[in-house]
């Protein structure tokens, strides 16, 4: 294939800029994980740039030996992965009926479920809803009020109803009833689709905090973002309160940076993962016409 | 169900109940075909009735003098004198106003932005590089308001990178900051860059679907890449634009509370005291939940309303979202 | 394999519809909740007492075998369960949906006003009795004066709860001397000179590194931590935030005074000189904290009791450096001070619905302020709390694996202080902070409006958050705009609801003087 000018340009350019720009996310991390090994003196006159200065490891060995927090990443590990699983479930079940012309309520279900996304309930009674049914305190209350995410559920949809009928028909014929042509036909068919709400359902149940607030009491089941905020907010007053007298090689600025990495890590490696999905033409692009 | 049927069905020659009669057999039919359909919605029907309408029945405290100590059963209804305390407010329009430009702002460039993203992302031959460049551009989706609101506030400090490199030419530092000018491009920008590439997750995988024997094809009859772009690329994100579209508009007037809050400093009240800052002074600080939740409503239903007509519009080309 | 998901699944929807209809009827709290105290009281000896407290920062939460729990139980017969709110968490709100979910602790440090939601909801246990019979400490530690703002914040005058009291002032202007040595000046005695003093700190290097860097006074986002500078005009400030203070024989609102135009005034031409930090307003709390550290700031107004890490950081770039506290610069025609609030914030009130426990919640609280038990709140446990370091108690730093212990005296007098700067300062630093707080506390006067309720700012929240005064105040400060904006400000203050709230805060300073 000859290439012109103007193609070798673009790509050059394009390169450049995408390069450049990725370069600019990445910095913060790295300068968190600079501070999380730098002393806190250093840490907190900031003269820490992208190196740790007066290196030491000491924030990390402190919050890698604290129990509590690997409770809490149990925690956040468990209720992400049951959570996406159930919410990919309910997700899928609700998509499929909405994006097939045959079922004949499809389009006042529709409308009431986005009323729903549009207007928000009020704290309160949703408080009292979870509270009734008995989830306090439980796990449940993490996933269960945010079990299907409609921006999520449409996309499913969306993505469902651009399969095309005539497979539907062919494998009616074949002697599938609905829920073989969902889990036979369209779920293989939708593998990039089902990668991406998964990630979404996945981060945003590693990100569980407000749920967290709201409904779980007990310091033992709070989940890593939770646990987080007791390092990020501490007020100065109360700072004067505790302060103590002793040498130590870290304080909150560095523990600080260090458990945001500690929560960040882990989600973000989901996706690296997931992206062998994404190649190009994979399942659904073979099919259609 | 079968009685009640044999009952209205045989002889009835009065038109009315004639045609109820079939609308009510049409459905019938379709629930006795197509029963799994139901059955499969039924678990979402049931979470929306118990976790979305129940708890928004609740919205009835707009319309009340709302006390926490009483409840909503014995707390005095007030009518609409929670709206007029809004509409009344002094400095409402402005916020008002500040909300719908800044929200016109994010419209018009934060939305196209992952979409462009996605297509330069698209252009990217080596697979190793497009994979760590993608990976790369998703990491400040993770990084709260808190923490980008300090790195955005050190950027353009006076010893910050911008004003380092307008020395270098020269220029006088700009205390970008407390200069109201700026701040909404700063909104803008600071949101594009934090969640651009979280947002091009969705449109890659839309390409992902696109069959490589259209690209094929395509070359064969000598489309170059910018053709191949707009006749193929395009067309096939498309639908996801347009859901993601109306999405967003239905939420027109939502413009994130942590970022703005982050970013905001008394100096820019004027152009960044937005309705979510308000809220947060009059109902965190003030407890005043009929107030805010009449807010709430107002804004639901300037969202709605707008997510009506462009849907409207939308059904005239594609599908809409109903 | 979706079978017995979809099945347990199903049982909880389920249940969840069935449970619909008990939450329509359950927003109500008019039923009674079966009384808590039945089970304990009578099989036990000892009562547990439900206790709320917010911002109990890293630990876990102790349980019943927690030794802190059962000492204090032995002493008291009271066994405290702790709840506290998840980090993050808005501590207002979550004691709203406590008062939603009818679900109130036995005692509770309230927050962001909400006890005067429990006053005027008929909440609030009344106390006045029941103080001086339970709780004989209390009662007679607090001053009377403190008791006395209490009542007036109640519109029966009744006492709901018991004030938070803090009898030093924990603020203080500080300088670094090491630079006043260098330039050559004595610490200043009026606004003139301070501000020679700081035009030497910014022209005559004085942190010695070659560079015009010096920031000669600097302060806070929002105006925050610059209150030395208005304090000099007598205007009454609390971390940028203007309070209420007698001006010409009546109470007023520091923002709108002939005092705080001084005050700006003066502000203004500091900025202009790029003697205020330029970057003031735009100081986030680490960014201010790291100019201090780094011996860029030479005058600023903080907490001494937190002065010890910046002191450390300090000594790495200047081994000379050395912070006194700063009296205030005399203004002409004008009577400067350290604003001081020291009484009539709540600190503990009891609900109505735990009438029933009040006895036990008051001997709890009491434990902890009679002062024989002073060592055990300060030190708790061995191996919890503290450890013992060469024959001598240290305190431990909390730690998410150890159990929090539960402390509810806050009552500060100059002996606490001084107990306190020994034990967190070390041995070399102790006389700098112990001065720092002398010259402080020679400047401090209690303001007229110490222990105003928030009520008085009830429909007005622009005025209870200061966004009016905080936007002329910053844009008059860097020169946007010309220093008579600030007539425009009363004006719009007062129209804003200022006058209303004035009104009501006469009416409470009139009841409080009687």
């Amino acid at each position: 294939m000859r290439k012109t000018t103007g193609d070798q340009l673009f790509q050059f350019f394009n390169y450049a800029f995408l390069i450049a720009a990725a370069a600019t996310m990445l910095l913060p991390l790295l300068q968190l994980l600079a501070v999380s090994f730098s002393s806190p003196v250093a840490a907190d006159s900031k003269m820490v740039f992208l190196f740790p200065v007066e290196f030491t490891t000491a924030s990390w060995s402190h919050i890698l030996q604290n129990t509590g927090l690997w409770k809490s990443f149990g925690i956040t590990v468990y209720i992400t992965v049951a959570g996406t699983f159930l919410s990919m479930l309910f997700s899928v079940l609700t998509a499929y009926p909405l994006s097939h012309q045959q079922f004949l309520i499809r389009k006042p279900i529709m409308l009431g479920i986005i009323i729903t996304m549009i207007f928000n309930a009020p704290m309160i009674p949703f408080f009292l809803t979870v509270r009734e049914l008995g989830m306090m305190n439980s796990l449940w209350s993490l996933i269960l009020p945010g079990a299907i995410g409609t921006f999520n559920m449409i996309i499913i949809r969306t993505f469902f109803s651009g399969i095309p009928k005539e497979l539907d028909d062919s494998a009616r014929i074949d002697g599938c009833n609905e829920a073989g042509i969902l889990f036979r036909i369209y779920l293989p068919l939708s593998k990039p689709v089902m990668a991406t709400v998964s990630l979404f359902y996945a981060v945003g149940y590693w990100n569980t905090f407000q749920r967290a607030v709201l409904f779980i009491r007990d310091p033992e089941k709070w989940p890593l973002q939770t646990k987080l905020r007791a390092y990020l907010t501490s007020p100065e007053e109360l700072a004067a309160v505790n302060l103590v007298l002793g040498d130590y090689d870290f304080n909150t600025t560095t523990l600080k940076a260090a458990t945001i990495l500690f929560a960040t890590i882990p989600i973000v490696l989901v996706y690296p993962y997931l992206q062998k999905y994404f190649v190009k033409g994979s399942m659904l692009g073979s099919l259609k016409e | 169900m079968a009685n009640a049927q044999d009952h209205l069905e045989p002889g009835s020659t009065r038109i009315p109940i004639g045609r109820f009669n079939l609308m009510e057999n049409r459905y019938l039919v379709n629930m006795r075909k197509y029963w799994m359909l139901y059955v499969m919605i039924l678990p979402g029907i049931i979470y929306y009735l118990v976790f979305k309408y129940l708890p928004l029945a609740g919205s009835v405290i707009a319309f009340q003098d709302y006390q926490i100590f009483k409840g909503m059963l014995s707390s005095s209804w007030v009518g609409f004198a929670n709206f007029k305390f809004i509409f009344t407010y002094e400095d409402f329009y402005l916020v008002l106003r500040n909300t719908a430009t800044i929200a016109l702002y994010q419209l018009v460039f934060g939305f196209p932005a992952p979409i462009i993203l996605a297509l330069l992302f698209n252009e990217v031959r080596l697979m190793l590089a497009k994979r760590v460049m993608q990976s790369l551009f998703y990491l400040p989706h993770f990084l709260s308001w808190v923490v980008v609101g300090g790195i955005v506030f050190e950027l353009l400090s006076s010893q910050g990178v911008i004003n380092m490199v307008r020395g270098w030419f020269g220029h006088e530092t700009i205390l970008f900051m407390q200069e109201q000018q700026y701040f909404r491009t700063i909104v803008v920008i600071s949101g594009i860059w934090k969640d651009v590439g979280w947002g091009t997750i969705i449109y890659l995988a839309a390409i992902a679907g696109i069959n490589p024997s259209l690209y094929e094809a395509a070359v064969m009859d000598g489309a170059n890449r910018w053709k191949q772009t707009i006749h193929i690329t395009l067309p096939t994100m498309f639908p996801t634009i347009l859901v993601l579209f109306l999405l967003n508009i239905g939420n027109f007037l939502e413009l994130g509370f942590d970022q703005i809050y982050n970013l905001l400093t008394p100096m820019t009240y004027s152009v960044g005291d937005i309705i979510e800052t308000y809220v947060y002074r009059a109902g965190v600080l003030q407890g005043q939940y009929s107030v805010t939740t009449a807010i709430g409503l107002f804004q639901s239903v300037i969202g709605f309303m707008l997510l009506w007509i462009f849907n409207r519009m939308a059904r005239k080309t594609e599908q809409g979202l109903w | 394999m979706m079978k017995p998901v979809f099945g347990k699944s199903a049982r909880i929807f389920v249940l969840a519809s069935l449970l619909v209809v008990s939450i329509l009827s359950g927003c109500s709290n008019n039923g009674e909740k079966p009384a808590a105290s039945a089970d304990g009281t009578d099989k036990n000896e000892s009562v547990t007492v439900k206790v709320f407290k917010s911002h109990m920062g890293v630990g876990t939460i102790p349980d019943n075998d927690n030794e802190h729990v059962k000492y204090v139980e032995e002493k008291t017969g009271v066994v405290y369960e702790l709840v506290t709110t998840a980090p993050g968490s808005e501590p207002t709100e979550f004691l709203n949906l406590m008062i939603a979910s009818d679900d109130l602790p036995d005692i509770l440090r309230p927050i962001g006003g909400i006890e005067q939601t429990l006053i005027k909801q008929g909440g609030a246990l009344a106390l006045d009795d029941l103080l001086p019979k339970y709780a004989p400490n209390v009662w007679e530690n607090i001053p009377e004066e403190a008791w006395d703002i209490v009542r007036s914040a109640s519109p029966d005058g009744h006492i709901y709860y018991v004030p938070k009291v803090f009898l030093v002032p924990e603020r203080a202007p500080m300088i670094r001397q090491d630079w006043l040595d260098k330039v050559g000046l004595p610490v200043p005695k009026t606004t003139e000179e301070y501000k020679e003093v700081l035009l030497a700190f910014r022209d005559k290097d004085p942190n010695g590194n070659g560079k015009a860097d010096e920031l000669p006074t600097s302060g806070r986002e929002f105006g925050k931590w610059m209150d030395h500078l208005f304090g000099m005009y007598g205007v009454a400030m609390w971390e940028g935030v203007p309070e209420w203070d007698s001006y010409e024989g009546e109470i007023q609102y520091a923002g709108v005074t002939k005092n705080m135009k001084a005050a700006i005034a003066y502000i203004r031409e500091l900025y202009e000189e790029k003697l205020l930090d330029n970057e003031t307003f735009l100081n986030k709390g680490d960014v201010w904290q790291a100019k201090i550290n780094n011996n860029l700031v030479g005058s600023w107004y903080h907490l001494p009791a937190n002065l010890r890490d910046r002191y450390t950081a300090m000594l790495k770039g200047a081994p000379d450096a050395y912070v006194v506290g700063m009296p205030m610069p005399k203004a002409e025609g004008y009577e400067g001070f350290v604003t001081q609030k020291s009484m009539g914030e709540p600190e503990w009130m009891i609900p109505t619905v735990a009438k029933d426990k009040a006895e036990y919640s008051l001997k709890l609280l009491d434990f902890f302020y009679d002062q024989s038990n002073d060592e055990f709140i300060r030190f708790g446990i061995e191996g919890q709390q503290h450890e013992v370091v060469n024959g001598k108690k240290v305190v431990l730093p909390p730690e998410d694996s150890r159990p929090i212990a539960l402390g509810m005296r806050n009552l500060t007098t100059k002996e606490d202080m001084d107990v306190r700067i020994k034990e967190t300062i070390p041995e070399d630093m102790q006389k700098m902070v112990q001065d720092v707080f002398a010259v402080s506390s020679a400047d401090a006067r209690r303001i007229a409006g110490d222990g105003l309720p928030n009520t008085v700012y009830e429909g007005f929240p622009d005025i209870q958050s200061h966004k009016l005064f905080q936007e002329y105040l910053t844009k008059i400060v860097i020169g946007e705009w010309p220093l008579e904006k600030f007539d425009e400000f009363i004006d719009r203050w007062n129209k804003a609801g200022g006058e209303a709230v004035t009104k009501r805060v006469q009416e409470w300073y009139a009841k409080v003087k009687n």
